[in-house]
């Protein structure tokens, strides 16, 4: 007969489940994890919710103010901009774009990133020296600088764009992959594991990589929301994505120009940057406090 | 006294002034000095300080009324033509020779380049004009040598001679008669420059200076350029005409529309080029926006040279698709009024027979099977970088265009991204297919609107955009020119007027208004509906 | 006694200098490099995009060609390179032919103004409130004070300084939108600096001159300053907290030493040196933002000089201005580890690495 535990066993949960579980513990933090969800949903559905093109222009609707305007209209709830283009709609793509790219682009720098700062962490001597200052340097341009350069190399364009940060973005992962693999080979287990005979790779893979994990993911954040602001400069600077793509930062720029008419085309963009930044802080900040915790525990 | 105490002293005593200092700053905010100053937001900064050599607005608006005087000028109402640096002037019957009297006691800018030792005289006429037509003059390639006004009214093939006859009477004359002769010299491009400067010059071999640090005879001399930032204007004491009340003119170069809206708003600009959000200008009691018809044209132009537009069954197709109307309320706002012909109906050689064809997709798309393209094909157009009267934003225009081409099965590649100065050279090699410019006018005769347009010495100097000669047209503006009977002109630029209809070289779009927006302290007409601003006209209450 | 330990300080100070100048040699051969390299990857002619000739003869090209030894192999190209950034020679900008080093020198200063007085806004602003989050510790005050430094670390800085400008420049009317300064004023530029070029001149209007540039630098470096202000915030936070956790606090505290006096006497003191340390990494991201700030307000400076040169594609200009601005990032960075090196002898010893 089935009976019910008697005994309360002691539950050890994971790491990664005991990480979920202090950071669900803040109230804050879980709003912003609950907006980043949202953001990436709508990053994802996107091309089918959106209740216009976000290209589409409509010429009779000029200028409109957002619905709730005397002069605005229900079927354009956010307004639209001066060739007749729904805020709502390319702000809804632009989610896509602005936040899901980074996304993407964090993604693939961590990627990149892991792989070389892991090559680097177990060779040593003059190479590696080498590659500590030049990670130096390259750590103290400014990550816009930079990217801003590489984007007058390659030209300008959403693609551009996003190489540049990518390339950007690979030095950080590079130099905390690098200090945690060195920090963690020098651990016991590490040592364990090597006497027992186990390869550099089998080690890298198997051991350290599940402790690092939380040190990259909470790094990742700081980069993506990093990343946001950075694809939302170049857009806005105009060496980013093009007019007529629906990128938050291309749509600011857009916007100045009519800011006296219409001054909905760049509060609109400017809020939806804002509350990805922040999104993403809440969830990196609780994160690296969950972390915090979880160690001192 | 505590450390406690120190500390909050310390703050007091360091954020106290700092207030101060930024909150007093608007309220005082140098009266003395901005009440006999203007500080006017360009739209961009000058190709040179000599007229003679450009045909751009902007270069216009900083030089020509600022700096220079010209023999003769506009004035009044009508626009008639009174004395400027000639105090009369005899033109004999057949058209062939005019005589100018100088005027006395003309004194040019004293600077700290150069100062003068003598007044005003035939000399300098003479070099300003010999400058220009002779090839051979010291002058003549200092910047490039170039004089596309001049060259688009073929003006050295015009002129015979210009002959000194004393210290003050100058004699021009014409290898044939040419009704618009007086206007032309009339025009903002023909400034009269310092004899005695250029000779300083050429002693201390810097030629070049007299394009880039000017003399001249007008109200405003150059103070200080700062590329790309400003231009300092300081008044001429001894100006012969009446002087300017300013005690400083400043043009804030300002290439960005919302920030030149920006800087009026915030008073930092008193008067600004070319405002955009005009309503949000007339809703502000201290602001007032003044417009005027403008003498100007917005067209699309094609290259005639180049397939596929070299067959003008091609051109007439698009011609056909554009839809003009659309454009007018999008890119001007509704603030111009629709282009049928080259012409604005304020010109008296407006005729309502003449008119372009009007908005027709099937017509068009017949069109462009006659001609072979029933697949379409794929161009470039050229979408100019800066705004213009003409065209206040030719990159929505040249979208406008390319969504209106894409139902004909054209697809539009738009170029823009030269600068202004780059656009315009490689506009003058032919290196486009087609591209949005336009035409301001210089003055009210009819021709200033065909020969520096589509004439075929213009297609020579590179002015003519789309490089069409046909001999008929030309042969027409030359018959107007040698009558000075209206009726007869107007029956000739009739038949011009249905030349360009059928042949299409290009696609006249719209005639615009020239707005200008102000602080209403700023007192004065200095806008006018062709040629540049002149702030002699200006002052402040 | 004495003499010895004065000797291991001055030893300490000196190996710290000379390590310092050893990264700083590295640093400046790398970034020659990179900027050496970037001709080759730009499009267009290599010679170009080093020199800016656009509108060079024949004659001229070949004389330039010897110059930066077109013709040897890539080490001479280099070595040729780097002689001519020793001789001041950094090329031409091919927009407006005008030297880039002139260029540089008359626009760096704009920016070296805007963004100490940033730098100095966004200290005086954030330190203390970060001291005052970490003395309140866990109370109201606290949070709030973190939930705003988080919305203002977050908000794009373009964005603000839209809303910036709309607010006090259109709206409320006390400051102005763009430039150094009033044009009215004729302040003839010696240095760039405007505070100093006010008082050199010989301008009548000095004091309204200065009351007016005031006005037009609060507004963007009040914009600058907000995102390294809450960095500031966290940093002094973290560095208070840890100090009032200390050893030595404690001990204050059991001598019975009063709150008013622990805090100002011994915290802030230590708490400061720690976030001294981190305004150096603070400038590169401070740069930044200052770049695109400048671009909005219309400031002349290096920032916006470089993204204008980016816009009209003028290789050399970019060249030059990535070499001048990186070169400056990195030479604030070593005085404050200097500063902070003076000020803390701990610091001079070396670090495995980084």
């Amino acid at each position: 007969m089935a009976r019910d535990k008697i005994y309360l066993e002691e539950e050890f949960p994971s790491p990664l489940l005991q990480l979920w579980h202090n950071f669900k513990e803040t109230p804050v933090v879980m709003l912003g994890f609950g907006c980043f969800v949202f953001l990436t949903i709508l990053a994802l559905f996107s091309p089918l919710i959106t209740p216009y093109a976000s290209v589409e222009n409509h010429l009779d609707f000029l200028l409109l103010p957002p619905a709730w305007h005397n002069d605005g209209n229900v079927s354009f709830l956010l307004g639209t901009d001066n060739l007749g283009r729904d805020m709502l709609s390319r702000l809804m793509h632009g989610t896509s774009l602005t936040f899901g790219l980074s996304f993407v682009v964090v993604l693939i720098s961590l990627v990149i990133g892991v792989v070389i700062g892991s090559f680097s962490a177990l060779t040593s001597g003059i190479k590696s020296s080498f590659l500590n200052h030049f990670l130096d340097v390259i750590l103290s341009i400014p990550s816009l600088l930079l990217a801003i350069v590489i984007v007058a190399i390659l030209g300008t364009g959403l693609n551009n764009t996003l190489w540049a940060i990518i390339m950007v973005l690979i030095p950080q992962f590079v130099h905390i992959t690098r200090n945690a693999v060195t920090e963690e080979f020098r651990k016991d287990y590490v040592l364990a594991s090597r006497l027992d005979g186990a390869s550099s790779l089998r080690i890298l893979y198997h051991s350290v990589f599940p402790n690092i994990l939380e040190k990259l993911i909470s790094q990742a954040t700081l980069a993506q929301s990093s990343a946001i602001l950075d694809i939302a400069a170049l857009g806005f600077l105009g060496l980013g994505a093009q007019i007529p793509m629906a990128e938050w930062g291309a749509m600011l720029k857009n916007g100045i120009d009519l800011f006296y008419i219409a001054p909905w085309t760049v509060y609109l963009p400017g809020l939806a940057i804002l509350f990805a930044v922040v999104a993403t802080n809440l969830v990196g900040e609780g994160m690296r406090h969950a972390l915090k915790v979880s160690k001192e525990a | 006294m505590s450390r406690l105490a120190v500390k909050q002293h310390l703050y007091k005593a360091i954020l106290l002034p700092f207030l101060c200092i930024i909150s007093a700053c608007n309220t005082e905010n140098d009266k003395s000095l901005s009440n006999h100053s203007i500080v006017y937001c360009s739209e961009g900064s000058p190709e040179s300080f000599n007229p003679q050599t450009v045909t751009s607005g902007t270069t216009i608006d900083a030089t020509s009324n600022q700096l220079y005087n010209r023999l003769i000028s506009f004035r009044g109402e009508q626009n008639t033509i009174a004395p400027s640096l000639a105090k009369s002037w005899h033109v004999t019957r057949d058209g062939k020779m005019i005589t100018f009297y100088l005027r006395k006691d003309v004194a040019f800018h004293q600077t700290r380049y150069f100062t003068p030792t003598r007044f005003f005289n035939a000399d300098d006429v003479l070099f300003s004009f010999n400058r220009i037509l002779s090839e051979e003059h010291p002058f003549h390639q200092v910047s490039g040598g170039k004089y596309p006004f001049f060259q688009s009214v073929s003006f050295s093939n015009l002129v015979e001679s210009i002959e000194k006859i004393n210290d003050y009477t100058i004699r021009f004359k014409f290898k044939y008669a040419d009704s618009s002769i007086l206007a032309n010299i009339a025009s903002d491009f023909a400034v009269i420059l310092s004899k005695e400067y250029a000779d300083a010059l050429v002693l201390k071999n810097i030629k070049r200076e007299i394009d880039t640090l000017p003399i001249g005879t007008g109200p405003f001399k150059l103070k200080e350029y700062r590329p790309g930032a400003y231009i300092r204007y300081a008044p001429h004491q001894d100006y012969w005409d009446k002087p300017s009340s300013l005690e400083q003119l400043i043009f804030d170069i300002t290439p960005s529309s919302i920030g030149r809206l920006t800087k009026l708003l915030a008073g930092e600009c008193d008067v600004i080029a070319f405002p955009i959000a005009h309503e949000k200008i007339k809703s502000k009691p201290e602001l007032e926006l003044e417009e005027v018809t403008s003498f100007n044209v917005g067209y699309l132009g094609f290259n005639t040279l180049k397939p596929p537009f070299n067959n003008v069954k091609v051109r007439q197709a698009v011609a056909l698709a554009v839809n003009k109307q659309a454009i007018i309320d999008t890119v001007y706002q509704s603030k111009a009024d629709m282009a049928h012909s080259l012409l604005p109906k304020t010109s008296w050689a407006y005729n309502k027979s003449t008119l372009a064809q009007t908005f027709d997709i099937s017509k068009a798309k017949e069109l462009m099977v006659d001609a072979g393209f029933p697949n379409g094909f794929t161009m470039n157009l050229w979408a100019l970088p800066v705004q213009r009267a003409y065209n206040p934003d030719a990159i929505t225009m040249a979208k406008l265009i390319q969504a209106d081409l894409k139902k004909i099965g054209i697809k539009v590649l738009i170029e823009n991204s030269l600068d202004m100065g780059s656009f315009l050279e490689q506009l003058s090699k032919g290196e486009h297919q087609s591209v949005l410019l336009g035409w301001s006018a210089d003055h009210f005769d009819p021709d200033n609107f065909f020969t520096p347009l589509l004439s075929c010495s213009s297609a020579e100097s590179g002015n003519n955009r789309t490089f069409w000669c046909n001999e008929d047209f030309d042969d027409l503006l030359q018959q107007a020119l040698e009558t000075t009977n209206v009726t007869q002109r107007k029956r000739f630029y009739s038949r011009a007027l249905a030349i360009i209809s059928t042949e299409v070289p290009l696609i006249p779009i719209a005639h615009s208004k020239r707005f200008q927006a102000r602080k209403n302290i700023v007192k004065g007409e200095f806008l006018s509906p062709f040629g540049g601003i002149d702030f002699s006209k200006a002052s402040k209450n | 006694m004495e003499s010895i330990l004065a000797r291991q300080v001055k030893t300490n100070m000196l190996t710290f200098t000379l390590r310092r100048l050893n990264l700083f040699i590295f640093t400046m051969f790398l970034l020659t490099l990179l900027s050496f390299g970037l001709s080759f990857l730009f499009p267009g002619e290599q010679l170009m995009n080093i020199s800016g000739q656009v509108n060079a003869t024949p004659e001229q090209l070949i004389i330039l060609g010897e110059q930066y030894q077109t013709q040897s192999n890539i080490f001479q190209q280099y070595f040729a390179y780097v002689n001519m950034l020793f001789h001041g020679d950094l090329g031409i900008s091919m927009a407006s032919q005008l030297s880039i080093s002139t260029e540089i020198m008359s626009f760096l200063p704009a920016t070296i103004e805007l963004t100490l007085v940033a730098l100095f806004i966004a200290m005086l602003f954030g330190i203390p409130i970060g001291f005052i989050a970490a003395i309140n510790h866990r109370k109201v005050t606290d949070n709030i004070i973190l939930s705003i430094s988080m919305i203002g670390y977050s908000i794009p800085v373009f964005w603000l300084g839209l809303l910036a400008i709309l607010v006090f420049s259109i709206q409320l009317g006390w400051l102005p939108s763009a430039g150094q300064i009033s044009l009215l004023f004729e302040i003839e530029h010696v240095t760039g600096i405007q505070f100093i070029d006010i008082l050199l001149s010989n301008s009548p209007y000095k004091w309204q001159a200065f009351q007016d540039a005031s006005a037009h630098i609060f507004l963007p470096a009040c914009v600058i300053a907000l995102a390294p202000a809450t960095i500031f915030v966290r940093l002094a936070r973290t560095a208070m907290m840890e100090v009032l956790e200390s050893q030595y606090i404690r001990t204050a505290k059991a001598k019975g030493l009063s709150f008013g006096q622990i805090i100002y006497n011994h915290a802030i003191r230590n708490a400061m040196v720690h976030v001294i340390r981190d305004v150096g990494l603070q400038f590169a991201n401070l740069v930044t933002i200052a770049m695109v700030t400048e671009v909005i307000f219309s400031w002349p400076g290096i920032g916006r000089w470089l993204i204008e040169s980016i816009y009209q594609r003028d290789h050399t200009a970019i060249q030059g201005g990535l070499l001048a601005l990186s070169a400056f990032i990195f030479i604030v960075h070593i005085v404050t580890d200097f500063i902070y090196a003076a000020l803390n002898p701990l610091a001079r010893e070396s670090r495995h690495g980084t």
